[in-house]
């Protein structure tokens, strides 16, 4: 499928480190994955897994005590680790958009909605005062926002939680990025306005073949949006592969977990498979494999060598001494 | 027998006017003082059987926690009835309440605001059971670390501090608390929506266990589709302070009627997606606000099917199969 594709973005061995008092923090700890051109990655994981921090450090946005210490992030083939903070300033809104959860980190309250549309292109082009209008009408109005041209002067509280999230994907896609990065961006929303949304991220992104990292805890919604998955836990990928087959023959025991903790929306079964046991402390890893504390399937191995992350069928791979049997390919 | 209770036409506004300075507004130079109303509730009706668990869901603001706690009597109603084991609390005073506090317990989202900082676990559990004891009773520290033990925590946790657990083991000490008297039914505000998905489901399984042990009845509200139709026995579905449509668990989510409920499924997430879906039913718009209810249904401003009737009369809750009903014209033909 996506797997010929040539990568827009890829990431080699990314290790990013917080050191705090209470001790050093491998929130991201030797990651590495691709994105192709035009594919939409779902990272998901739970809390502390490490999913936000892998999207600061693609930006360049991690500030002291966290540094991003080893890895590269290669965007368009190019070392983005190697920018200077002002080549990484154009880059981003032009060429890697983000979008966050709470819209209200994003959006200045003092500015009209149409000021901080019109900033991106002022910064990133050369259109005229004009032209630069009659985008903003029309990005405003592409995004669900109707009578867009009246909406421009208003301020951000004068919309409701979902419309601010659609003037934020406007902000995100007006200087036509190549890569969007999106944080939990309908975690904050109610349903029925997540579900607009997420059909409206889908909609941009495939329209402009641009590519997507879609961060978010819910499988649910990586396996509606996702191309491909990415599974995290402390700081690790455990799993990486094809949405379809992830979702329905996981690899690793923490994914099958994952999956069985999720109350079925239509195969309703009387109990939840559940993974027993908490994350572990991150400043306080065990031994071996990260998850053995949890993992039924543990063994001695498990102990002492830590699984590396190795290629299955189909573009899959998975970081586990023994991973849950996998059909043969035909 | 009577179901053990019974919510009849519940009502619950909210009067958010402020000071004679804040209602000070003129009208063609007239001064008046006007008034803004925040409508939560508007007249709720439902009952929970003994051992049944109610699911009650919605988007955010619909009115789902203002139920729940004017039924747990942290507010008074401002109109309706709440009739626990037959007998209508709803005008009770303090002290009349404190021996349907005992029946009635209540476990919130955020398990670390609703549980006290400066106590120890060991009290905190301890302390709804302290107000209905006798002085000096000494049974109740055992069935405490009892309690701690039976919903997963060890006895070490006894002699610590809320902040010094992750927020599942908060929610089980919550629910160790609520337990602690021997409630016949358990409130529960959206109980495991801040939880990661891991300790949602321990969380869920935890409950449904408990609830089979100590045959509890669950008032459990949530916005997450998946989670209600885990734990639910029957489904009330929520939209501006109405119930829309109340029905049998598996009835709701494979015959919805209200055209609320087929958009709220429709739009839900979910990883293993519907073969036989129905067409898709998408919402425009938002949600109106409480101050100004719409005039008849309250979700004609957002259904796809709004017809003239809709916005002169306001639907009523209807039996449109057993047990199953429906607060919309649709049902008497589109006349
Ligand atoms: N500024 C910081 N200082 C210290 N540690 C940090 C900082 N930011 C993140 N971390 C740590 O890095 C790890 C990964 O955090 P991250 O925010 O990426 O998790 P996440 O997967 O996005 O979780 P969530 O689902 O809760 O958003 C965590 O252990 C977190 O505590
Ligand atoms: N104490 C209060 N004072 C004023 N308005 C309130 C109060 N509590 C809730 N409301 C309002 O009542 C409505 C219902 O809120 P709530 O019951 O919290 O909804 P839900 O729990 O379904 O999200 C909302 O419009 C909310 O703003
Ligand atoms: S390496 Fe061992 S402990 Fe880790 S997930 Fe695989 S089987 Fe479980
Ligand atoms: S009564 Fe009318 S507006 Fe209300 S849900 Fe039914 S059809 Fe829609
Ligand atoms: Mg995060
Ligand atoms: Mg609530």
């Amino acid at each position: 499928m996506s797997v010929q594709k040539q990568a827009l973005l890829e990431v080699r061995d990314l290790k990013t480190r917080f050191y705090t008092f209470a001790g050093v923090v491998n929130a991201v700890d030797g990651v590495s994955f691709s994105v192709g051109r035009g594919e939409i990655l779902g990272l998901v994981g739970e809390s502390g897994g490490g999913k936000s921090v892998i999207g600061f450090s693609i930006l360049g946005l991690i500030d002291p005590p966290g540094k991003v210490d080893d890895g590269e992030i290669l965007f368009g083939g190019v070392d983005l680790r190697r920018k200077s903070e002002k080549e990484l300033q154009k880059i981003r809104g032009k060429e890697i958009a983000m979008v966050f959860q709470d819209p209200m980190t994003s959006l200045n309250p003092l500015q009209t909605v149409g000021e901080q549309i019109d900033e991106m292109l002022r910064l990133h082009s050369d259109l005229d005062g004009k032209a630069r209008r009659a985008r903003c009408i029309e990005m405003l109005s592409d995004v669900g926002i109707s009578e867009a041209e009246k909406r421009l002067n208003n301020y951000p509280h004068q919309f409701s939680g979902g419309m601010r999230q659609r003037v934020v994907i406007a902000i995100a896609m007006i200087a036509g990025p190549q890569l969007i990065i999106a944080d939990e961006p309908t975690t904050a929303l109610d349903v029925t306005i997540q579900s607009q949304i997420l059909k409206l991220m889908k909609q941009q992104v495939r329209e402009r073949e641009a590519s997507m990292i879609l961060i978010t805890h819910d499988l649910a919604v990586v396996s509606q949006m996702a191309d491909e998955i990415v599974v995290l836990y402390c700081g690790k990928i455990v799993e990486k592969g094809p949405k379809q087959d992830l979702i329905s023959k996981p690899a690793h025991p923490y994914t099958q977990g994952l999956l069985g903790s999720i109350p079925k929306l239509h195969d309703r079964q009387d109990r939840l498979t559940q993974i027993p046991g908490t994350v572990p402390d991150v400043r306080n890893l065990p031994q071996g494999c990260n998850f053995r504390e949890r993992c039924p399937f543990a063994q001695a191995r498990c102990a002492e060598e830590e699984p590396e992350q190795h290629a299955l069928d189909a573009g899959r791979s998975v970081a586990c001494h023994f991973p849950l049997e996998q059909e043969l390919a035909p | 027998m009577t179901a053990f209770l019974e919510v009849e036409n519940l009502e619950q506004r909210f009067d958010v006017s402020g000071g004679p300075l804040d209602r000070l507004r003129f009208e063609n130079g007239v001064p008046t003082m006007a008034r803004r109303i925040v409508h939560a509730v508007n007249g709720v009706s439902f009952e929970i059987q003994r051992g049944e668990v109610l699911g009650l869901v919605g988007e955010s603001g619909c009115g789902k926690s203002t139920v729940a706690k004017t039924i747990a009597r942290i507010y008074r109603p401002t109109g309706g009835a709440i009739r626990v084991d037959g007998e209508d609390v709803s005008q009770y005073d303090y002290r009349k309440m404190l021996p349907v506090r005992r029946k009635v317990q209540m476990i919130f989202q955020d398990p670390f605001a609703s549980l006290n900082p400066r106590q120890r676990v060991r009290d905190i559990v301890m302390e709804p059971m302290i107000q209905h004891a006798e002085p000096g009773d000494k049974t109740i520290e055992k069935r405490a670390m009892e309690l701690l033990a039976r919903v997963g925590l060890r006895p070490e946790h006894a002699d610590r501090y809320p902040h010094q657990f992750s927020g599942g083991q908060r929610q089980r000490i919550g629910i160790a608390r609520a337990l602690s008297v021997d409630p016949q039914l358990v409130i529960a505000d959206e109980p495991v929506s801040a939880l990661d998905v891991s300790i949602q489901a321990q969380i869920l399984n935890l409950m449904m266990d408990l609830r089979d042990e100590f045959g509890l009845s669950y008032l459990f509200i949530t916005h997450d589709l998946s989670v209600v139709r885990h734990i639910s026995d029957r489904i009330g579905v929520m939209y501006l302070g109405f119930m829309v449509e109340t029905a049998p668990r598996d009835k709701l989510f494979e015959e919805p009627l209200h055209p609320y409920t087929r958009a709220l499924l429709s739009a839900a997430p979910a990883i293993d997606p519907d073969p036989e879906a129905e067409e898709e039913i998408e919402l425009t718009g938002e949600v109106p606000n409480a101050f100004d209810l719409p005039s008849g249904c309250c979700f004609r401003t957002r259904c796809p099917f709004a017809f003239e009737r809709c916005s002169r009369e306001r639907p009523v809750l209807k039996e449109a199969a057993s047990g199953h009903q429906v607060a919309c014209h649709l049902l008497d033909g589109e006349t």
